[in-house]
């Protein structure tokens, strides 16, 4: 069942809220792909109740009697986060992050926590401190990452919807490889606030749902201005929802040239030139752009990324919060034992980078010169939308791969994230759609905007999934 | 470079200071918790101080408005963009493991204050926020940390080197202090460590072109012990370098029941804050109408105010700059000289008052003493009911007291004798008494007329009025 | 990177680990240096570093007072307190 529906369901008191939670908490007790880190099935049915009790107060929120999972990158009061870490195994935050709170008033109901990439820091869900998630399509197959979790509660079926987060790639790679619709919005559309930090220059939550609609009525509850985040944005307010109707006319897409040269797979490659043949039938325009410096963001975001967590993550000390190394007998040892038992090793290898890049001596030819590639990164994607109104590329260079790939190239997992960088060095809104299928799994594609063009990529995407099926398709 | 006075067995010292200033307002730097000294132990702690994860700051508005104003006073270069830099290191009082403060562009550049007629150039003023506080006394084998002055909003004011010995470094930092107090920014309370100061201090030979390796001395809480660790510091380094050895560039703490300065632990690896801009905070704009906005609301600066004491009240240069010192003690002078006599207010201000407060080291408004009762004193002087001599011992009693020196007068009867025909009779009994001074008095010893006044002052236990003895035992012993 | 710059690396990220690890560590970052050592080619001294991506001007909030202190719930989360302060091993100064 899509969001629509179930959201229509409770609409016409064709189910409750309380069956329709109690309807996914059955399936996540049948799940053995390890999606959920935490489950809060007793707040959950209190929740519902709550919300059938309240029905004419709810029946026209956003997302009205819908069941909703959440990364465990957002606090949520009084119930555990742990971020996919040992670090945070036992934390439970004092205070609601802005989206779980928009999410709350728009009347979802949460389930639980979703798995994750501890910090958010993988692109395969196996950095977690829980275990890796299963691919719902393959279960030796990851579903992505870091919001690998939530892209498989969708994809699996328990939630119509779920909230990831993405900072070089976390919502629209899983979204892909699970065979769903995920957008990273425009940085600063939706609040940070109480979304525990990796790379706060690039972080942003969105929505994850099976098809354009859904995550058009997550993003209209997710988003809003906040004071608490000082790089939250006033903009004009736009219901997206709504607008998926509006008529952009034909557009001009760019689609990138000499392509192949990114180490593209050709599963991959066909699905991305059947998708141009499904545009021109749309009445668009594709426009060639050469945009040959796409390949040097993954060196940026990777000294920035690290850089950034690597002050972010000195807060985990065993000293406010979180876990504590036992017996030790000084400061300096507590610090160290506790980070090194509490961390796992590719966040520790991420915090070592970090910390060389910003270290004395390395600052300019390694922090700075990333911040020069994040510029001319930014300028060109500015150039290009002078010619074009959206920018299609494939999301990922590869479809669902195995658990413990092996790989001749120890980067191979960085570069995963090649194609859904820049957008996130840039903070401009990108969105994953499935737009193919091959081996019994899916593609997916992505289209970048400019700044808060969230409703043209949504629009877009919805017109899309109105002439074709491969978001219906069901593990 | 070199000032010849200031020379100690031929070399130069070269001081800079970096002082601390809390700022004074509701709440803190990033977080809307209050800000406030003396607290109950960890609760004035937001979330935001605490460093909890997913945690972000907010600049305060009201801090930034402070940092103009500091700016503003000493002739400086207002920042059009600041930006605010993480520095990273761990200490369990520091909860988010860095700090958010200004390296590069900072909200104060360039700015210059004067001392003893010197100017003393100011290098940078920024925004950063003070650390928590780890105490280690509570337990044996713990330290117990306290959160509350986390977040709280501190100035960081960086001279340039250009102070040459340890009493000027003392006369700038008075001035300091002196200028955030007359701004309302910070109280400057050392004891408190609402004002904090690190001295850099290096010695070069006269002729030397470049400055000497430079010791870093941190937290220096009294101006007493500013000037004693820098002397101390100067003295060690001068022995060193005369017996051939070098200045280590370090950071030093000054023991002040010891009197002198010793190296912190130096660690195993150097130390690197690997600054780099919070990316939770974009380039804050400062605009004109801002900066325009602070000027109009700040108040009068100790120059303008002492030169308006001259003008309004007649004052000398000194009484005025005396008076100007410290703006609660100006204030307190001009809300007594609404009634009453300025030159005299002045006077007994400058003398007995200060001489007080110095004797028990407190302030002004810490005292007994308020511009209402004061104002009474000295109105009792002018209209003759009490002498001078009795007016200082009604002010002991005010300060010990804090009563009205009316009352005090009337209950311990202290009213000056002014009635002529009463002292008449007094001094005509003295004469009666003493008539062998009288006898001496009149073939020629002239001296012996304070004799008689100190009579007739014991008689009336010292309430008679002096003026008036003097006519009444001329006429009597004329007779 | 040499052995001396790990352990100097560690330190400051205070991060342990045992000796015989290092060589292994250190091979790791250096792979990962290898690809972001593809942007020194790129020639972009004409360009200025971008922090963020909205070159916005930041906001501030006013100078008002609100409480969202509870001490208890923050100490009772912490490894350890006593009923008023965070507790850690006795800092040697």
């Amino acid at each position: 069942m899509n969001f629509k529906e179930q959201r229509d369901n409770f609409r016409s008191k064709k189910v409750s809220a309380k069956e329709a939670v109690k309807d996914s908490i059955n399936k996540i007790n049948n799940d053995d792909l390890n999606i959920f880190i935490n489950i809060f099935d007793s707040e959950a049915i209190k929740k519902a109740e709550f919300i059938d009790n309240n029905f004419d107060k709810f029946k026209d929120a956003p997302l009205a009697g819908v069941p909703i999972a959440h990364k465990d990158i957002f606090c949520t009061k009084g119930l555990p986060t742990t971020c996919g870490s040992k670090m945070l195994e036992n934390f439970v935050p004092p205070y609601d992050s802005t989206v779980i709170k928009n999410c709350n008033e728009a009347g979802s109901v949460i389930l639980g926590k979703t798995n994750m990439d501890e910090f958010a820091m993988g692109s395969s869900n196996e950095t977690s401190y829980f275990g890796p998630v299963s691919n719902p399509w393959n279960s030796d197959l990851v579903p992505g990452g870091s919001s690998g979790g939530a892209a498989a509660c969708v994809a699996a079926g328990i939630t119509s919807i779920s909230t990831g987060t993405d900072t070089g790639g976390s919502i629209r790679q899983p979204a892909a490889l699970c065979g769903i619709t995920g957008l990273k919005p425009t940085y600063g559309l939706v609040s940070r606030w109480g979304m525990i930090a990796f790379c706060s220059s690039m972080d942003q939550a969105g929505p994850f749902s099976k098809d354009a609609f859904g995550c058009a009525a997550l993003l209209d509850a997710m988003s809003s201005y906040d004071s608490k985040d000082s790089t939250s944005t006033k903009r004009p307010d736009k219901n997206f929802e709504n607008l998926l109707t509006k008529d952009f006319g034909s557009l001009k897409i760019g689609v990138i040239k000499d392509i192949n040269s990114f180490g593209i797979n050709s599963d991959v490659m066909g699905a991305y030139e059947t998708s141009k043949t499904v545009l021109s039938g749309l009445g668009h325009e594709l426009k060639e752009v050469d945009f040959s410096e796409l390949s040097s963001g993954i060196c940026s975001y990777y000294v920035i990324a690290p850089a950034e967590c690597s002050s972010n993550l000195s807060r985990f000390d065993g000293v406010k919060y979180g876990y504590r190394a036992s017996d030790q007998k000084d400061i300096s040892k507590l610090y160290m034992e506790t980070r090194s038992e509490a961390f796992g090793d590719e966040v520790k290898k991420r915090i070592l980078i970090g910390t060389h890049v910003l270290s004395a001596g390395f600052y300019d030819a390694y922090y700075l010169q990333a911040q020069k590639v994040r510029r001319m990164i930014k300028n060109k994607f500015e150039d290009v939308f002078k010619n074009v109104d959206l920018v299609f590329m494939p999301t990922t260079l590869d479809q669902a791969f195995e658990k413990n790939r092996e790989s001749n190239d120890p980067n191979r997992m960085y570069k995963e994230d090649l194609l859904t960088i820049p957008a996130n060095l840039a903070g401009l809104p990108a969105i994953s759609f499935p737009n193919g299928f091959k081996n019994n799994l899916p593609i997916g594609g992505q289209f970048v905007g400019n700044y808060f063009s969230e409703d043209l990529l949504l629009t877009t995407t919805h017109k899309i999934q109105e002439v074709s099926d491969w978001h219906k398709m069901t593990p | 470079m070199a000032q010849n006075d200031t020379l100690i067995k031929g070399w130069q010292p070269v001081i800079g200071l970096e002082v601390h200033v809390q700022l004074m307002t509701n709440t803190k730097l990033f977080s809307p918790a209050k800000n406030k000294f003396g607290e109950d132990a960890n609760t004035l702690v937001d979330l935001i101080d605490m460093g909890l994860p997913g945690v972000l700051p907010v600049l305060n508005e009201g801090a930034m408005k402070q940092g103009i104003k500091f700016g503003l006073a000493t002739s400086a270069k207002i920042a059009k963009t600041m930006i605010f830099d993480r520095k990273n290191y761990f200490y369990p009082d520091l909860p988010k493991g860095y700090q958010i403060t200004q390296l590069h562009y900072p909200i104060v550049k360039e700015g210059v204050v004067e001392v003893n007629n010197k100017k003393i150039r100011i290098h940078q003023a920024h925004l950063e926020e003070d650390a928590g506080k780890s105490m280690h006394d509570k337990y044996d084998n713990k330290s117990v940390i306290d959160l509350n002055r986390s977040g709280v909003p501190l100035l960081e004011i960086v001279s340039e080197p250009d102070i040459r010995s340890a009493r000027e470094a003392v006369d700038y930092l008075k001035k300091i202090h002196q200028i955030i107090t007359y701004l309302d920014i910070s109280d400057g309370n050392m004891s408190q460590g609402s004002m904090r100061c690190d001295a850099n201090i290096s010695i070069m030979k006269p002729d030397a072109e470049a400055y000497g390796t430079r010791a870093e001395i941190k937290n220096i809480n009294s101006f007493k012990f500013v000037e004693k660790a820098i002397n101390f510091e100067i003295k060690r380094q001068i022995k060193l370098l005369e017996n051939g050895g070098t200045v280590e560039q370090e950071t030093r703490l000054y023991d002040a029941v010891k009197d002198e300065t010793r190296s912190m632990r130096t660690k195993e690896f150097a130390n690197d804050y690997r600054y780099f801009p919070c990316p939770d905070l974009v380039p804050t704009n400062i605009s004109n109408e801002l900066i325009e906005e602070v000027r109009k609301g700040m108040d009068e600066l100790p120059e303008e105010k002492e030169a308006r004491f001259r003008s309004e009240y007649n004052l000398g240069d000194y009484e005025a700059q005396v008076l100007c010192a410290e703006k609660s003690t100006a204030n307190f002078y001009e809300e007594v000289c609404k009634v009453t006599d300025p030159i005299l207010s002045a006077k007994w201000i400058i003398g007995e008052v200060n001489a007080l407060l110095n004797k028990h080291d407190v302030s002004l408004n810490q005292s007994n003493i308020n511009s209402k009762n004061f104002s009474n004193l000295i109105l009792k002087i002018t209209d003759g009911t009490i002498s001078g001599k009795i007016a200082k011992e009604v002010l002991e009693e005010m300060w010990e007291e804090g009563s009205d020196p009316i009352e005090i007068i009337k209950s311990k009867g202290l009213e000056q004798i002014s009635d002529e025909g009463e002292l008449e009779t007094i001094a005509q009994a003295v004469i009666d008494n003493n008539s062998s001074q009288v006898e001496a008095y009149k073939s020629g010893k002239d001296k012996l007329f304070g004799f008689f006044v100190g009579q007739v002052m014991k008689e009336t236990q010292g309430k008679a009025n002096p003026g008036a003895v003097n006519e009444i035992l001329k006429k009597l012993l004329s007779n | 990177m040499d052995k001396i710059e790990l352990k100097n690396l560690l330190f400051l990220a205070r991060i342990s680990a045992d000796e015989k690890e290092h060589p292994k560590i250190i091979e790791k970052l250096q792979n990962t240096f290898n690809l972001i050592d593809e942007m020194q080619d790129l020639d972009l001294s004409n360009l200025e570093p971008l922090n963020n991506p909205l070159e916005l001007n930041n906001v501030s909030r006013e100078d008002v007072n609100k409480n969202r202190n509870s001490k208890n719930e923050f100490l009772d989360n912490s490894p350890e307190s006593d009923k008023d302060y965070f507790l850690v091993p006795k800092i040697i100064e």
